[in-house]
């Protein structure tokens, strides 16, 4: 899901620089001390999960983990991908500098929103509902992450249908893969330390 | 220790510990036996040879870049030249169309891109030109690798009656087969040198570590 750089326009790029530097300033106004460490564990689990990939027909994908990072962390979920992004841009030139900020907002806002869906009926629900609400949180981070890629990309003259299409049958894989993981993730959390599904103000 | 644990209760990560390092190892042990890992990177890499380009499309994890459009453009004035796709190894060729330094810029689907730069004397060697201007203030290791391309006026005595273009295609043939092997590891390194290594990977977990000191550090101070 990483743009790469010199496809997008000056325009997408400052768009996507501002919405970005929004999250991230409402990420770390939520951010108080005792999240610190977990903001960073679950940054360096993104980090790495760019690294597993899913071999599928002609392509690959990888997992992404940003439904896993949105439901627990929240607005903090932007501080956390921007962190990993630019350590992927700097270390393995995956996306690149300038894109950094759609980069953000691409895998970011999904987060986002699946913690606004999901994160109640985690909380609040039996085992069952639970589980199928983190299912649902890495599913939506997946699929709005291949909507969002679409959209920036139609300022490259892509048609957006084509791209969107392209982009979640090329995912579809990752959305189950990754709502497995989300699922038993949330579940097992749940279990030992419920305060932690908690995001707090 | 207990009561330490219990004043910092809320940083249940520390609690966690042994749980989140095997989590790490099990995802290193992952990418490390999976010998493919990595797909997201898309590379280009290209030479140029018998008046040919030759251009390979790969994404990170080593597999082709199939079915991408690739543009090719003068280095010199970012004239479009021409434009075509990769077949299904992720291979692109096409004849030189002018003796300029030439950018290929390869296009895979979903927001990848990356570019090439060929220069201008790998392509005026491969299209026979003598760079005669530039030669003269090369050193010796641009002149040996001169001297390996077939060269169309080389002084040839022919006393056994085969013409010296003759020779010439013999040669350059011959050669090509030598070298054929010396290509494809040349393109096996430089795959391998844009996947992301265990150092970089620790390297990056470890940045990240260290900012959370950071934030730590100031926050509390701002507390206290």
């Amino acid at each position: 899901m990483h743009i790469s750089e010199g496809v997008l326009s000056a325009p997408v790029l400052v768009t996507g620089a501002l919405l970005a530097a929004g999250g991230i300033a409402v990420g770390l106004k939520k951010m108080d001390y005792e999240k610190i460490p977990e903001v960073a564990v679950l940054s360096s689990a993104f980090f790495v999960a760019s690294l597993i990939h899913v071999p599928i027909g002609p392509s690959s994908v990888h997992l992404v983990l940003n439904g896993l990072l949105g439901v627990l962390l929240g607005w903090m979920a932007f501080p956390a991908i921007l962190v990993a992004l630019t350590l992927h841009a700097v270390l393995f030139q995956f996306g690149g500098l300038s894109s950094l900020g759609v980069n953000t907002v691409i895998m970011a806002t999904p987060g986002v929103i699946a913690y606004y869906l999901f994160n109640l009926p985690i909380r609040k629900g039996n085992h069952l509902l639970s589980t199928l609400a983190g299912f649902g949180a890495g599913a939506t981070g997946i699929a709005l992450g291949a909507i969002l890629v679409a959209l920036s990309l139609i300022s490259t003259g892509e048609s957006f249908l084509g791209v969107a299409k392209l982009v979640l049958v090329a995912h579809l894989p990752v959305m189950v893969i990754e709502g497995i993981i989300t699922g038993f993730c949330v579940i097992f959390l749940k279990k030992v330390k419920p305060e932690v599904l908690e995001v707090g103000k | 220790m207990k009561r330490f644990k219990a004043q910092v209760s809320g940083l249940w990560i520390m609690d966690y510990g042994l749980w989140i390092i095997s989590g790490v190892i099990i995802f290193l042990f992952l990418i490390l036996t999976s010998s493919t890992a990595f797909a997201h990177k898309v590379s280009i890499y290209a030479y140029a040879e018998d008046s040919m380009v030759f251009a390979e499309g790969y994404f990170a994890d080593g597999s082709r870049s199939r079915n991408s459009r690739v543009e090719v453009f003068d280095a010199n004035t970012g004239e479009k030249l021409l434009e075509g796709k990769t077949d299904n190894e992720g291979k692109f060729s096409f004849r030189i169309p002018k003796a300029t330094s030439i950018r290929l810029v390869l296009h895979a689907s979903m927001g990848h891109q990356n570019d090439y730069t060929i220069d201008e004397k790998e392509i005026k060697a491969a299209m026979g030109i003598q760079d005669t201007g530039v030669r003269g203030q090369e050193s010796g290791v641009k002149e040996r690798k001169m001297e390996s391309k077939p060269r169309p006026t080389v002084p040839l005595t022919v006393a056994s009656g085969v013409s010296p273009a003759e020779i010439e295609a013999v040669v350059s043939k011959a050669m090509d087969r030598k070298l054929q092997p010396v290509i494809t590891m040349l393109l096996k390194l430089q795959e391998s040198s844009e996947k992301p290594g265990i150092t970089e990977i620790l390297g990056g977990i470890g940045y990240i570590i260290g900012l959370m000191g950071m934030v730590m550090y100031f926050k509390s101070r701002r507390k206290g």
